[in-house]
Parts: structure tokens; sequence; C-alpha cells
């Protein structure tokens, strides 16, 4: 059933602020032709499990990173017995609309993504433009899944924001593959030809988290003390050193936390690259033994603690945090993710919230709401599996419905 | 498989050729005049029988030694190595250097199977045993390219008085900074010169 929109909503305080205004869905996951216009506030969506609120949030999302955010393959988001499927959006800045498309083909495993009806050569040059950010159920993950999980949050992230980071990750990936194929087919002499390689674009890589780790550390405790009422949050970089586990709490530094804008200083990148240099020519003999490259930011982690300011007491929350505590770092995490896109785009993100209330008391609910509130207008689209009454943007979120794949807007 | 088939199968799988461009190209060749197409054909059959690896440097020539080893006006003390021979086009269109060559027929690639007895290395080191001076490394800044390079770095350290030098890596020219990757400016920066 083709589905029109609801009466848009008045447009909220802020002068600046974007919207998906117009979504198509074809052949993507469990929808066939899903064509929606969508309310400048946003909308809370209803349906029961399985009838696609999830992947509604992933086709929005692939328009951000061309990738599903639940880690899927393409192949695996076209629709049962399909070849094809495409993904359409409208952003509204202002005045101005930019129009987003990706589609994918199982058959000689083709993507394209357009960008105001121009193919993009590199899908990268096309990354972000939508500028959303997504806060899921499943995100607990996130904080207590394995460190490549934290990895990829930060790699998604700083591709978005950091130029060139994207660039010197592909780079260093690229090397550290050959590097390891020669550590596996044992040629002494054929090993370290492949190290200085790893060592410019890995130190970019190692500099560019750092310095997000620390311009985000404050916000991070801010958010989740005031979630977790009265446990602050700590973030740390963690490099992969090829030691014991280094955790690189923000005041080691050195003049990358007053620039918050600076990325990756240039200052930082070479005393990374002495460190990097140093750490994979220490970890030689391992690294023949293993087979694979020990040291490096393909190991890299990120910390996660929450600690009780008069007592002192700290709980490293990868291992040791109670599933709402896990939940709690996460949205704290996410919302630190979405003030780096506001400094980005000029503008707040595109809020996508898939049932993140399920699994908060009352009172959590209650304060991830005002959060998500308080100065923040960007449009938001919730999903839930029961309505509910969570209130956002005043309470003006459209109410539909979604079922078997097909949205229906009619309240 | 019919005549047309196996050509467009063919055309395709040249470089930067799809089945579309292949099917077109074929029945361009079908369409057009018989002697354009057997021009073609001779021109594939006679650079198969003519063009050979240079004993000397591995550049493909029909000339043996080839252009560039036989000129006697280009210095023979300056070799510039290079990862195929159609790299020694681009560098002659520069006009910039007056040395000799020498091609390596491809990269290091362990996960292709590539190591260094693959590629035109030992003869090289034969030539480096007889009045070269420099040697100018102009392997691709890609990653394949700089390993080759630290491993040719290494493998000549046993010629004491060899200058050893690798093409600068920076902006292109005409090109726009914003548009710069950050390793590639990081590059044109630890490469800055005194204005």
């Amino acid at each position: 059933m083709p589905s029109s929109a609801s009466a848009p909503i008045e447009a909220t305080g802020q002068a600046r602020s974007a919207s998906l205004e117009r979504l198509v869905a074809r052949n993507y996951r469990n929808f066939g032709d899903l064509q929606l216009e969508l309310p400048e506030a946003g909308a809370m969506i209803i349906g029961p499990n399985g009838s696609g609120k999830t992947n509604l949030l992933e086709a929005i999302y692939y328009l951000e990173i061309f990738r599903s955010f639940r880690g899927a393959r393409d192949a695996e988001l076209v629709r049962f017995g399909e070849d094809v499927f495409r993904v359409e959006g409208t952003v509204r800045t202002g005045e101005s609309r930019d129009a987003l498309a990706a589609a994918y083909q199982k058959t000689g495993r083709r993507k394209k993504v357009e960008l105001d009806g121009a193919e993009k050569e590199r899908i990268g040059d096309a990354l972000g433009t939508l500028g959303a950010v997504v806060l899921s159920l499943e995100d607990a993950d996130l904080v207590c899944g394995s460190p490549g999980r934290r990895r990829r949050f930060l790699d998604i992230l700083l591709s978005l924001v950091a130029p060139g980071y994207l660039a010197s990750l592909q780079r260093y990936r690229a090397v550290l593959a050959q590097r390891n194929e020669a550590l596996r087919q044992g040629a002494t002499g054929m090993v370290e030809v492949w190290t200085e390689g790893l060592v410019e674009p890995g130190a970019r890589v190692m500099a560019e988290r750092e310095a997000w780790i620390e311009s985000s550390a404050a916000a991070f405790a801010r958010y989740h003390e005031e979630i977790a009422d009265g446990w602050t949050g700590r973030l740390a970089y963690e490099p992969a050193l090829g030691g014991k586990a280094d955790s690189r709490e923000p005041a080691v530094g050195g003049g990358v936390a007053e620039n918050r804008a600076g990325y990756g200083t240039e200052d930082r990148v070479a005393a990374w690259k002495d460190e990097l240099r140093r750490a994979v020519s220490e970890n030689r003999e391992r690294d023949r033994r293993r087979g694979s490259t020990q040291a490096g930011p393909h190991r890299d982690d990120l910390a996660i603690r929450a600690v009780v300011e008069d007592s002192g007491e700290e709980r490293d929350l990868r291992a040791y945090g109670s599933g709402g505590q896990q939940r709690t770092a996460a949205i704290a995490l996410r919302l630190v993710e979405a003030d780096t896109l506001r400094d980005k785009l000029g503008r707040d993100p595109i809020y996508l919230l898939d049932d993140v209330f399920a699994e908060l008391d009352r009172d959590r609910a209650a304060r991830v709401v005002r959060l998500l509130d308080e100065g923040r207008s960007g449009q938001v689209l919730l999903t839930a599996p029961k309505p509910s009454d969570v209130e956002l943007r005043g309470g003006g979120l459209a109410r539909w419905r979604i079922r078997e794949g097909v949205v229906f807007t009619d309240g | 498989m019919s005549a047309i088939e196996s050509l467009i199968g063919e055309f395709g799988r040249l470089p930067g050729i799809g089945r579309k461009t292949a099917q077109r190209l074929t029945y361009h060749l079908l369409k057009g005049r018989p002697e354009d197409a057997r021009r073609l054909a001779e021109a594939i059959d006679r650079v198969l029988a003519e063009v050979k690896p240079c004993a000397e440097c591995g550049n493909l020539s029909s000339e043996a030694p080839c252009e560039y080893c036989r000129n006697s006006r280009r210095d023979p003390a300056q070799v510039c190595v290079v990862e195929e021979a159609s790299d020694i086009a681009a560098i002659e269109a520069s006009g910039r250097f007056r040395g000799r060559y020498h091609v390596l027929g491809g990269h290091l690639s362990p996960l292709d199977g590539v190591g260094p007895d693959e590629l035109n290395i030992a003869r090289l080191l034969e030539r480096l045993e007889v009045g070269v001076s420099e040697l100018i490394i102009a392997t691709n800044p890609s990653v394949e390219g700089e390993a080759t390079a630290a491993y040719l770095h290494r493998a000549v350290s046993r010629f004491p008085g060899l200058r050893v030098t690798r093409l600068a890596r920076g902006l292109p020219v005409g090109g726009d900074l914003e548009y710069a990757d950050g390793v590639t400016i990081a590059e044109a920066f630890s490469g800055r010169r005194e204005m």
C-alpha cells in the first residue's frame, strides 16, 4: 500500500537543521517499494518484531555510510528473490536539497552511489552527506563486544569527520595484508620492506583516534554521569603497541586537547610514527612466530570505564559492566558521536533511535529523553514495538505504524 | 563458441574493457572495412613477432638492445628503475631524464605470489657492477611500489659508492590542496623547499 505523509510538523527552534524529506527503498530487506515523505520533526514508528523497523533505519543510514550499520553484507540487504536494491533520500538543509541514492546489484557485486544525480566514482566522496547518528538497543555491544566493535565505531565516525582518515586506514590495511602474507610465507628479509609502509598511515590513524578520544572525554563523562546518576564515565585510548594493555588517560596526550578541531596534529603523528616503528621492530620475533603483525592500530581498543567520584571506585565496563551500565555508556558514546557530527556539519544530525528505551527503567529513559531534547533539534525517527509515552521534540513526532515492510502514516 | 563470441571474449579479457565495450568493438570491426580489421590483426601479429624484452634493461622493444640502451648520448651512469615498460613513456614525455632505464616487470606482492625472484632484479644488480653512479628508484608510490623501493634500497647497499634516490612525492601540479589526501599532504610537507 503506497503511503502518503501526514502534514509536516512545525519546525523546531534552532536556526540550522536538516531533515530527511523523502525516502525510497526498493527491494531492500523486506521492503518492496517503500516511498515515504517524512515530517520535519520526525516520526515514531510502531510495529511488532520482524515488521521492518530496524530495516527502515538501516536503509536510511545506508545513505550515510553506504553499508549496513548492523554489519550485514550488501548481498544480504537485497530482498529475497531479487537482484538489486536501491535506496534514495532527499535531505533538506535550510533551503537547499541534496538527493542521495545508493544501489547494489548481487550479480557482479556492483555498488553505485549517486549524489544529486551524478554517480560518485569513489564512495568516500559521498560519505556523511546525510548527517545521521543511530542509537540502537544493540549498542550495548559497543561496550561489551570485542575490541573490533569499538574500532569499527571509531573508524566509521572518523571517516565521516576527519579528512584523510579513511584513505590512511585503507592504505594501512593494504600494507598490513601484504606484511602478514609475507610473514605467513616465512620469507626472511621480505617482511621488513613492508614495515615502513605501515608506519605513516598507521600513525595517522592512531593520532586521529587519540585526538578524538581526548577531545570527547569530557562530554562523555558528563553524559554518562547524567544518565547513570552518580557514576561518571571515562574514555581512554588503548593503542596496541604489542605490550600489555597500554591505556592512555587524556592527560598524557600533550597539546591535543586544546585543539579540538585539529584532529591528529602533525606533532602527534610524528610521535606515533616513532612509537609504532619501535613497537613493530620490538615485536619482530613474535610476528614471525605467530605469522601476523602484533602491534599497530588494527589491534587498538577504546577503554570505557565508570567511576564513582566519591569513593574512587572504578569499573571497566567492557568486562565488568552490567547490561544496564553498558547500555548507558553506549548511549553516552552515541551522544558524543552526535556532537562530533554536529561540529563537522554545522547542524544537528538526524537521530535514528532504534528501540533505545526498551530496556531502560523509567528514570533513565526520562534522562535520556532530556539529553536528546535539550539543545538538540535534529529530526528524530524512533522505532518501538509498542506505543509508549516517550515524548520527543515537544510531542511533535508523527505516529506511524509498520507491518510486514509497509508503513502506515495515517496514525 | 561462435567466432563472434570468441572475439568478444578476447576483447573482454583486456584491462578496462567490460562485456558491453567488448561487444561494441567486435561489431565495429565487423561493420567496418575488412582491411581495417586485418590491419589490427597484423599489428598484433607483428608486435608478437618483433617485440622482446631488452636483455640489458627489460624494456619492451623491437630492437635488441632497446633504443635507450643503444643510444650513446644517454648517460649509462644514471639508471632509473621502473615497474613496467609503459612507465618509460611517461618519464620520456617529461624530457627531464637522459640516463638509462631498468624495467622490473612488476612490484613485490606476497598476496599475488610475487617475490624478488619474479622480478628483473638479478640483472639490475649485475648492471650496477660496472659504471653506474646513481640509481633512481621510480616505482609507483603505491603500497607495493614503496615496499619494492625499500627492498631495492637494501639490495643495493653493497655498492658503496652508489647514490640511491627516490622520486619526490607531493602535490600534483594543477591539483587542489583541499582534495589531496592526508598522506599526500604530509609527504608534501616533509618535502617542502626553501623559496
